[in-house]
Parts: C-alpha cells; sequence; structure tokens
C-alpha cells in the first residue's frame, strides 16, 4: 500500500515507516492520531501498521476497516449500530479472516446471534478474549459457538438471559484454558452449571457469579479452584456461612472477595474465609450482615499486609471498631462506609490518624458528619483522590476549605445533597487534578460557583450539576470556556438556562454525554447550537425541554452522527421530527419516545420503520403496543431491540389515542 | 387464549400423563369389564374433571396381572396361609408331643436310607445304572415315611398343619390335584423352610442329609433324588436346602467372577459374618414359576397370598372366618430365628452361594428379580423407544414412566433423564459435551436418517397419543434458550404425525368419544405457548 504509484512523500523518505511507528508509539490520544492519520498515505498506512485497538462506530465501514487495519489484536464492536451475524460474516469475509485479533468486544450487540459467533470464532483462530455482556438473546447455543474458541481465556457473559447450565457446560468443555469469566445475571445457571465448570477449568482466576441463584454447594466446587484470585459474588442469596466455610480451606489463591448484598452471610462465614486466605487484598462486604462483630476485627489483624480494599457499606460501626480497623490494615488504599450507621466524627478521627495513606474515602449518607471529620481527614490523609461525600448535609465549606488545601491530589469529589455553596467551590479550587465534580440538589450554587471550576478544574472530565436551580447562562459560559476536557455534563433542570447557555455549551467538542432534561426555556435553537457544536456527543437527554420541536431534532439528525442515545420523551415533537431523526442518524440505537403527544401511531410506525435495524432499546409507552403493527414489532425484536413498554400517568400530555 | 381452556388442557396432560404410568393398556383392556364402567361415565363427563381417581380405580386385578406389589415381601407369600385355622381350638400339648417324637423317629430313617446311599454311592460313584436303581429303591421308602410324616405332622401345630393340608394334595401320588404341579415344591419349601427348623429339632438332621447328598453326590442326582421323592406332578420343581457352614466346604470349585449388577436387590451394604445366617437355594423353576400360592382345593395358582385368601372363600364358609381371612402372622418364637438369606442358582453368579465373595439376597423377590435380570432374556420391549429390554415387567414399566423423559442428551449419544446425571457424565469424560435441544431439531428436521436415540425415536411418533402431548411439554420445559424462531424444535408437522399416528393406533373406540374433543388440546395450546414465548 505504501509504495503507490504516486510520486513519493518527501516526508517519507525522511521518516521511515518505523520511525513513524515509533512515533505513534507515544502519541496516546485519539486526535492526535486521526491528525496522523491525515497527513499522507505512508502516515495513514504506517498507523494502519501500528494500530492493534479498534473500535468501530458505523457499520457500513467494518470491512473497510477489517482489511485495512490487518495487525488488529483487539476490536470493539459494542457500539457498532445495526451489527449482525450477516453483517459480521460479511465484514470478517472480506478481511479474509483476522488472524491475529485476540479480543473482540461485542456487548450489547444484541442483533448478534449464533451464526455471527461461530463465523467469528471460524475467523480468528488465536480468539482469547471476548466480551458478550448485556446480549439479552444470547443463549446457549451461541455458547456452543462460542464454545469451539479453544484458547478463550477470558469471557464476559453479563446478562446473557438464555444461557443454561448446559451453554455453559459446552464452554467449560470447550474453553478449558479459561481464565476469567462472568456469568453476573446469567439466571438460568444453577450449581450444576458451577460445579461442571470448576471442575473442566481448572485455570479459572477471576469468576463472577453474581446475582445467580446458586446455593453453597456450588462454592464447594469453587473451593477447588487452586488458582482462583477473585471471586465475587454480590447479591447471591441462597449463599449462607455454611458455603462460605468451603472457601476455608485455602486451597484457592484468593485475593478478592466480594460478597455483598448476600443477605444470609453473616461474619462467621466471612471470618472462615479469612482464616483460610492469608493475602486477601480486598474484601467487598457490604450490605451483607449488619454487625461488625469484634472476632471478624480481629480476624482482619491477620491480613494486616495485604488487605489494601474494604468496603463496609451499611454496617453499624463505632469508633473503636474503626480504630482497630485503622489500626490493624497497614495497607488499606480504600474504605467504603457508605450508609454506615453510627458514623460519627470520632469514628473517622480513629481511622484516619493511623491510616494516612488512605485514597479513597467513600462516606456516602453518612448524614451526622461534619466538618470536624473532613478536618481531620485533610490533616492526615494528604493523598487523599477520591472523597465521596454525598447527603453529609452537615458539612459547609469550612470543612472543604481544610480538603482544597491539603488533599489537592484528589481526582473525584461528590457533594450531591451537600448543600454547599459558592465558597465551598472556591475552598476546592486548589485541586487542580480533580476529573469528576458531583454538585446536584445544591441550588445554593450559583453562577460565580461555576467560574471557579471553570477557572480551575481544567481536567474536569465530568460535572454534575443535577438541579443546581441557582445557575443560568453565564454559569455555563464559564465552564464552556474552562472546562475543554468535558465529556459528560448533567445540568437537569436547571430550569435558568436558556439557548444561550447551550450555545456556550456548544464550544465543548469533547462533550459525549448530555443530560438537560426539564430545561424549559431551551428551544430547537439551543438544541441546534449543540447539535452544530458539540461533535462527539453520543447521549443526549432532553425529555421534558417543553420548547424543543422537530427544528432541533431536524438538526440532531442532520450534525449529530455519533449520537447513539437519545431522549425525547414530553417533547412537542411531531411525526415528521421522529422520522427523520430516527432515519438519518446512523448511530442512534437507543431511543426513548414516551409521551409524544403529536406524533401519531402512523408517525410511530414509520419513524420505526425507518430505524429497525439499528435500535437496541426502545422506551414506548404502553399503550402503543396494540396500534403499531405486529410486523413491526417482529422485526424489532428479530434484531435484537428490546422494547420497554411504560405505563405511566400523562400527566402532562393528553392521551395520545384522542390526536389519532 | 381463554386461561380456562388451558387449564383444561393443562389438566387433561396431566391426567393422560398420568395414565401413561401404567395404567393406559389396563383402560384399554378394562373396556370390557363392567365395573369399569362408572369410570368411563366420569371421563366423559365433560373438561371440567380432573380425574384425580382415576388410575388408583383401575382394577388391581388387571395390574397384579403383571408385577408383584412392591409392599408384598417375600416372607409373606411364603407363610402358611391360614386357612384352616379353625382346628386352633383342638388344641392338645401332650398329642402334639407324641406327634413330635413320632415326626422326629420318622425323620431318623429317612436319614438313616439317605445315610445308605451316600454310603453306597462313594462306592458306586460312577455306575450310573446301579445308582440309578438305588434312587428308586430309596425313593419308594421315603415316600411312605414322608407320607407318614406329614400326617401326622397335620395335627400338630394350627400353623403347621395348615400348611401340611396345604401339602396334602400335591405330596399325594394319592393326591388327585396334578393340576397344581408348582405348588408342592413351594409349599415343600414352606414347611421345611420356614416350619421345621424352629419347631421340630430333629429337623436339622434332615437338612444336613440333603445337604449332605448335595455336597457328596454330584448335584444331579441328589437332585433327582428329591425329585423322585416328589412324585410325577412335582418333576420340575426341587428344593436343596443348606447351611452356610456347610456348603463353605463344597466353594473349592473355582468359580468365573460373574459381577452381576443387581444393586436393586436390596442386599449392598449388608454385611453379615459368614455362617451368622440361613442360606437357602431356590431352583431356576421355582424363581420363575408365574405362581406362588396355590389354592389346595382346585390348585388355582396366585402370586399373592392375600388373593389366594380372597379365592379360598369361594370354597366355603370355613374360609370366611376373620382368622382365615387375616393375615397370617408372623411367628414371634421367644428364640431368635435365624436370619435367612438367598443364593442365586446360576453357578459362577456373585449371588450363588458358592462364589467366593457369595453376597447373599435377602428376599425371595430379590432373588427372583436378580435371577431374571441377570440370567434370563430381555424379552420385554419398550413399545415406545424399540430398544430398551428388560425381563422383570416391573422394570418395563417404570422405564415407560421415563422413556422419553431423557432429554439430556450427551455428545456421545448417552441420554439421560435428569440433568445432575448428565453433568456427572460430561465431568467424568473429557470432551464430552451436552447436547442442545437446537441439535435435537437439526436432526428431527432429518428424519429420514435413523438414529439409533431415544428420543429421537420417540419423537418420530410410534407413540400414543398423550405421549406426544408429553413429549412436546418436557422440551418446553426444557428451557433452552436460544433457539431461532425459525428453527424450532418442532414443526406442526411433527405435532401431526404425532397426533395422528397416536389416535389411530390407540384410541379405543369407547374412549373416542370422551376424549376426541380434548386430545387435540394440547398440542394446540402448547403449541400457542410456545409460539408466543419465542417472539
Amino acid at each position: 500500500m505504501m509504495r503507490t504509484p504516486q510520486p513519493p512523500d518527501l516526508i517519507m523518505a525522511v521518516l521511515s515507516v518505523d520511525l513513524l511507528v515509533q512515533i505513534l508509539d507515544r502519541l496516546p490520544d485519539s486526535g492526535d492520531r486521526k491528525s496522523f492519520r491525515l497527513v499522507s498515505r505512508g502516515f495513514l498506512s504506517a498507523e494502519a501498521l501500528h494500530r492493534r485497538a479498534l473500535r468501530v462506530l458505523r457499520r457500513e465501514f467494518l470491512p473497510f476497516l477489517l482489511r485495512r487495519y490487518f495487525a488488529l489484536e483487539s476490536l470493539d464492536l459494542s457500539a457498532c449500530p445495526a451489527l449482525d451475524d450477516t453483517a459480521l460474516a460479511a465484514a470478517l469475509h472480506t478481511a479474509g479472516g483476522c488472524q491475529g485479533l485476540k479480543a473482540v468486544c461485542l456487548a450489547r450487540a444484541t442483533g448478534i446471534r449464533w451464526r455471527g459467533v461461530e463465523v467469528l470464532v471460524a475467523a480468528c483462530p488465536r480468539l482469547e478474549v471476548v466480551d458478550l455482556s448485556h446480549c439479552v438473546g444470547i443463549g446457549d447455543r451461541e455458547a456452543a459457538a462460542l464454545a469451539a474458541a479453544g484458547g478463550l481465556r477470558e469471557l464476559r457473559l453479563d446478562k446473557c438471559l438464555g444461557i443454561t447450565d448446559v451453554g455453559l457446560a459446552k464452554l467449560a468443555v470447550g474453553c478449558a484454558v479459561l481464565e476469567r469469566l462472568g456469568i453476573k445475571w446469567c439466571m438460568e445457571i444453577s450449581d450444576l452449571g458451577i460445579d461442571l465448570l470448576s471442575k473442566k477449568c481448572r485455570d479459572l482466576k477471576v469468576l463472577d457469579i453474581s446475582y445467580l441463584k446458586v446455593t453453597n454447594f456450588c462454592l464447594q466446587s469453587v473451593s477447588c479452584l487452586e488458582k482462583l484470585e477473585d471471586l465475587t459474588m454480590a447479591g447471591c442469596s441462597q449463599i449462607n456461612d455454611e458455603g462460605l466455610r468451603f472457601l476455608n480451606n485455602g486451597s484457592n489463591s484468593l485475593r478478592s472477595i466480594d460478597v455483598s448484598r448476600c443477605n444470609n452471610v453473616s461474619t462467621w462465614g466471612l471470618v472462615s474465609v479469612i482464616e483460610g486466605h492469608k493475602c486477601l487484598q480486598k474484601i467487598v462486604a457490604g450490605d451483607c450482615f449488619p454487625e461488625l462483630v469484634p472476632l471478624f476485627l480481629t480476624k482482619l489483624s491477620g491480613l494486616r499486609d495485604t488487605l489494601n480494599v474494604l468496603k463496609l457499606d451499611g454496617f453499624q460501626v463505632s469508633a473503636t471498631s474503626l480504630q482497630i480497623i485503622g489500626v490493624h490494615c497497614k495497607n488499606l488504599g480504600e474504605i467504603g462506609l457508605g450508609k454506615c450507621r453510627g458514623m460519627t466524627d470520632e469514628c473517622i478521627s480513629e481511622l484516619v490518624t493511623y491510616r494516612a495513606d488512605l485514597r479513597t474515602i467513600d462516606l456516602t449518607c453518612c448524614h451526622s458528619l461534619t466538618d470536624n471529620a473532613l478536618v481531620t481527614i485533610a490533616d492526615h490523609c494528604k493523598k487523599l483522590t477520591c472523597l465521596l461525600l454525598e447527603s453529609c448535609s452537615l458539612i459547609t465549606e469550612k470543612g472543604l476549605d481544610h480538603i482544597g488545601t491539603c488533599c489537592t491530589d484528589l481526582k473525584k469529589v461528590d457533594l450531591t445533597d451537600c448543600a454547599v455553596n459558592d465558597t465551598a467551590l472556591r475552598c476546592l479550587s486548589p485541586c487542580l487534578e480533580l476529573m469528576v465534580l458531583k454538585l446536584g440538589l445544591c441550588p445554593s450554587i450559583s453562577d460565580k460557583g461555576l467560574v471557579h471550576i471553570g477557572s480551575n478544574f481544567r481536567k474536569i472530565l465530568e460535572l454534575d450539576l443535577y438541579r443546581c436551580t441557582g445557575i443560568a447562562d453565564g454559569g455555563l459560559a464559564a465552564i464552556a470556556a474552562g472546562c475543554k476536557s468535558l465529556k459528560k455534563l448533567n445540568v437537569c433542570y436547571c430550569v435558568r438556562i436558556t439557548d444561550q447557555g447551550l450555545k456556550h455549551l456548544s464550544f465543548l467538542e469533547e462533550l459525549s454525554d448530555l443530560e438537560m432534561r426539564g430545561l424549559v426555556h431551551v428551544t430547537s435553537a439551543g438544541i441546534t447550537a449543540i447539535a452544530v457544536g458539540c461533535k462527539s456527543l453520543v447521549e443526549l437527554d432532553m425529555k421534558r425541554c417543553y420548547s424543543v420541536d422537530d427544528a432541533g431534532l431536524w438538526a440532531l439528525s442532520r450534525c449529530s452522527e455519533k449520537l447513539r442515545q437519545i431522549n425525547i420523551s414530553y417533547c412537542p415533537v411531531t411525526g415528521v421530527g421522529l422520522c427523520k431523526l430516527l432515519g438519518s442518524l446512523r448511530c442512534l440505537q437507543d431511543a426513548k419516545l414516551v409521551h409524544l403527544t403529536r406524533v401519531s401511531v402512523e408517525g410511530y410506525e414509520i419513524a420505526l420503520r425507518a430505524s429497525w435495524d439499528r435500535l437496541k432499546k426502545l422506551k414506548l409507552l404502553s399503550g402503543l403496543r396494540h396500534f403499531l403493527s405486529p410486523g413491526l414489532l417482529q422485526m424489532l425484536r428479530a434484531r435484537g431491540c428490546r422494547i420497554r413498554w411504560v405505563d405511566k400517568p400523562e400527566s402532562f400530555c393528553l392521551p395520545f389515542s384522542l390526536l389519532l | 387464549m381463554d386461561p380456562k381452556l388451558r387449564i383444561n388442557s393443562e389438566a387433561l396432560a396431566k391426567s393422560s400423563c398420568q395414565m401413561m404410568g401404567d395404567t393406559s393398556r389396563n383402560f384399554n383392556l378394562g373396556q370390557p369389564f363392567i365395573q369399569f364402567n362408572p369410570i368411563n361415565l366420569c371421563y366423559g363427563g365433560g373438561p371440567e374433571q380432573t380425574f384425580p381417581e382415576f388410575p388408583p380405580t383401575l382394577g388391581t386385578e388387571a395390574r397384579s396381572l403383571y408385577q408383584p406389589e412392591p409392599e408384598v415381601k417375600s416372607a409373606n407369600q411364603f407363610k402358611p396361609s391360614p386357612n384352616v385355622n379353625n382346628t386352633i381350638l383342638d388344641w392338645n400339648p401332650r398329642l402334639i408331643l407324641s406327634n413330635l417324637s413320632f415326626l422326629e423317629q420318622k425323620i431318623h430313617q429317612v436319614q438313616a436310607i439317605v445315610q445308605s446311599i451316600i454310603n453306597q454311592e462313594s462306592q458306586f460313584s460312577n455306575r450310573a445304572n446301579e445308582m440309578f436303581a438305588q434312587q428308586q429303591l430309596v425313593t419308594a421308602d421315603l415316600t411312605s415315611i414322608i407320607i407318614q410324616l406329614i400326617s401326622t405332622a397335620g395335627s400338630l401345630l394350627p400353623s403347621i398343619k395348615n400348611t401340611l393340608v396345604s401339602t396334602n394334595p400335591s405330596a399325594g401320588q394319592l393326591g388327585s390335584f396334578i393340576g397344581a404341579p408348582t405348588s408342592f415344591g413351594l409349599n415343600v419349601s414352606q414347611q421345611q423352610n420356614a416350619v421345621i427348623p424352629m419347631e421340630v429339632p430333629k429337623a436339622s438332621a434332615c437338612d444336613k442329609l440333603i445337604d449332605g447328598l448335595n455336597k457328596d453326590s454330584c448335584r444331579k442326582e441328589g437332585s433327582e433324588l428329591i425329585k423322585g421323592l416328589h412324585g410325577h406332578g412335582n418333576e420340575d420343581v426341587e428344593l436343596i436346602k443348606c447351611l452356610k457352614s456347610d456348603s463353605e466346604g463344597t466353594e473349592l470349585a473355582s468359580l468365573e467372577d460373574h459381577d452381576v449388577k443387581d444393586s436393586d436387590d436390596g442386599v449392598d451394604g449388608e454385611n453379615l459374618p459368614p455362617g451368622s445366617y440361613e442360606v437357602l437355594q431356590l431352583e431356576k423353576e421355582e424363581i420363575l414359576a408365574p405362581h406362588t400360592h396355590f389354592c389346595v382345593i382346585c390348585g388355582k395358582g396366585f402370586k399373592r397370598d392375600a388373593n389366594l385368601r380372597m379365592h379360598m372363600r369361594g370354597h366355603g364358609d370355613e374360609y370366611k372366618t376373620p382368622a382365615a381371612l387375616a393375615k397370617p402372622n408372623k411367628e414371634s418364637t421367644s428364640e431368635p430365628a435365624l436370619i435367612k438369606r438367598y443364593s442365586c442358582p446360576f453357578v459362577g453368579c456373585k449371588r450363588n452361594k458358592e462364589h467366593k465373595k457369595f453376597q447373599p439376597l435377602k428376599t425371595i423377590l430379590c432373588v427372583k428379580n436378580h435371577y431374571k435380570r441377570s440370567h434370563c432374556d430381555k424379552s420385554y420391549i419398550c413399545s415406545r423407544c424399540n430398544t430398551k429390554k428388560f425381563s422383570v415387567i416391573a422394570d418395563l414399566k417404570t422405564h415407560e414412566k421415563h422413556c422419553g423423559r431423557d432429554k439430556w442428551l450427551c455428545s456421545c449419544g448417552t441420554t439421560f433423564s435428569r440433568k445432575d446425571k448428565l453433568f456427572g457424565h460430561v465431568s467424568l469424560f473429557q470432551g464430552h459435551t451436552p447436547v442442545l435441544a437446537v441439535d435435537d431439531a437439526k436432526v428431527l428436521g432429518t428424519l429420514d436418517q435413523a438414529r439409533p436415540n431415544e428420543v429421537m425415536n420417540d419423537m418420530v411418533g410410534t407413540l400414543e397419543y398423550n405421549f406426544a402431548g408429553r413429549t412436546l411439554d418436557d422440551v418446553q420445559s426444557l428451557n433452552i434458550k436460544g433457539v431461532d424462531v425459525g428453527t424450532g424444535c418442532f414443526s406442526p408437522m411433527n405435532f401431526d404425525a404425532c397426533n395422528f399416528g397416536g389416535l389411530d393406533e390407540f384410541l379405543h373406540p369407547a374412549s373416542e368419544v370422551s376424549e376426541g374433543p380434548f386430545s387435540f388440546l394440547p398440542f394446540g395450546s402448547s403449541n400457542l405457548i410456545q409460539g408466543s414465548g419465542q417472539n
């Protein structure tokens, strides 16, 4: 490809391909790489040579991309719309197989069925990692097809609702070298399947069996997996202490265990796990049993050098128990104490006096904490990177001032529902590294506060201003001017925002996720600005934007090519706009279309027919179920689209039947 | 679909399943019987009927033709029947004593005779002709002595008398009841096995005598001797009884290990020390005899003692007393009775007493089942799958209940009725995997390629109509997901094939009227359910 008949690039004479590859090694940013590609054909082919991972956003380019990037090792098709068996097979066929491909992500690729999986496995002999999570239609047959990939090491099947023990057995027999397996929410899998799995896949290191209806017998089987390091079993309510006792034999190499939400697990079960495994690094035990008994705490001392993460959400805690944790767990880096009862400032001070190197502290819903707790945290934990204080309503800017001055490494702060004000934001301004800031339900924050954010937190990626009713367009201007890398923004119900504010926001080119529910003053002009400006927009939620009409949808359908999710419920759009939107957005996969009072049944029908091959998720009013043609619904289902029929009271709208 | 209709069809499917268990045949057979008429009326009564009483009401008589009731212990079978218990009133200890001593005397005589045979045998062991003459001579003597024994014993204890009376007709060359050839042997076995060892101290001498016979002479001769003793009517009946301690010495002959699987025979896990129990061995013909209880008056055979007692009522008022009709109570003598265990007559079998690792059988029923299962032809073939064969009819019945339910299929072709069994199998063998239902469908699509596979065969439709319905239910309950809409397991054509084939073959004219309208419902309803489930 490089040796084209065209006159050779002068620059290629200077920079050979291997030098270009060296340069590419030092270009992590996708935008920079894009610019690199556009330099010349030589650069393009060098990039093709160098590229190992690819995320495909449009189906129609898939065959072409696979042919060009022949050296791919990892392929992400999770965002690829309208991908089905035929498309995948055709793409793989034109590419002549992907010999080097090791990892394929097909998460939420609901159009893929067993034929597609079969073709994929046949075309990629070196396949090692497959992600099929949230493909709810995946069943035993797909599992059987996947089992032909003998070299599979990692497999995610979260929420593949159709997979039963038989499918799992197929996989266990076929993929004997499996090391990581996630079968969360595969509700049909029972003890038998897990038992067979643990007999056949002896190399399993990571296993996620969360929310399965498995019993203690399953843990008996699992306990024989010698290489098992990470066991996640959140929400397995049929497992109790008896089951955890099987893990007491220490024949696993367990490093991490998650028993959160296992209602029947108590301290004793956890104690037996700790007794069996002296190298545990992570214990997640949130919301399973209410009390921290002293035995458990003393057993923790056996893990003093290894334990790094401890999550105890929902426990009854006391100053002494946290003191014991603080004294014993020398290596503790992360502690989760969300919704812990009895949590006081004293508890915090007992914990942090001994544990100065804590990085993450989760104090969600510890309502009685005051500024004193923040002061002690600030005094001791200088390396803090994540502080979650949602609903700690007693804290004020005084405490946050200490945090701001002492913990300058902070990357994530959650102050949702903390009633902080503009001063508090000013106090946090030394935290220049801040990437995630959540300020939902803080109505006292005004544009002044946002100016602090915009001027200080340059690296911020995610900003949540849900129901910060004090903010207006001026604040958004400051944000747009300062936080250029912002990707997620939530301004729901900040009712003072108008089109002008959105015009400011349209300068955020990186913005991919915008939630702007209930912005009643925003019209189609604002939406147009966003559509034109925010080229990266992937998710847009404009539910209850009562002033946005078809013009907004026209703009979106023309400009927001990457838009994947949209919520236009309650918007006064008509069938024409909807049809245009659904018909022209090539990436749109998830649409919430509830209570569109001006859209007739025919409008729905035509719009959905225009987009039926791409939609994966659809939310419609349940009354429509009987009016849409059965053929359409069948087609949607056959393509893997899940329709959620909602039955909401039509609070603001006329019943659509009156508009027929 | 109308929910009520569905319920009805489900009820029907359920009831038909129940019926299928083992009574559908009876139902058909039962048509001519008058006592079934009310049931038929019920059955035809309407769709609301759920027929809960249906299977039990079907005639026990019809069922008892095939199989012994499981609750009937062989001990009961071999208990003397109480049909002569009316003599219990004139019970005289002195008389008994004198009778006993008479018996003792006679037994000594028998012993002496047999002893002489043994002595002569050792001399002329290879001269068959001489032996034969000798035997005939001795037989005559023995016969007369035994007749005396019997007549005397008749006046003994009621229980003994009872057996003896029942023995009487067949014991006699004088007896006129040739119609019951096998009854003698069995009843003699009652007498000798059950009664005499406990009541008569000298009885063991008799045992020893016969044992000695068995041991020293070649066995055929010994049994022929006894055969002769029994007379012309009982030629195919023999009884050999020996104590374990005696027979141990004879185990010199090295025998092949026939490791026959008969875990059902109820003796596994039992570790009785050798010698702590008595070993009985029935002969082949006795084991295979269809009946074990015979009427002493007319000779009619019965499988169960209770049935015999019911039958005896017809022979006179003396058999109608509560005592005669009562279940003969177990003789609870003060001294603990010797535990009895049974040996299989098949030489070389592990259950044969001469086997090195002899494992005795617990009851006569065990003997029967074991012998049939292990050493007889499997003559009962399942009419559904046409592959499974059984020698015990009860096994066939059990299989038929589950036949077609072997929905768990391994890649090696083995089918299992339970998922855990399949998974156990898969975990044992390298490379074996469970087979999905859709793979079945593939095979089903190409029915021409006959596969030696039960599931397939079942589906092809040589089945009874209600079975077809059940198959469908089963497949639905399989819950194997991932079946494409287009390639569902069952095309409507297959339903029809099953349906009509079944109807033509099996629907009885009388029941057709009542069942006709509903027999289609399960298919229709489940078809709909399946369809809606997949969309």
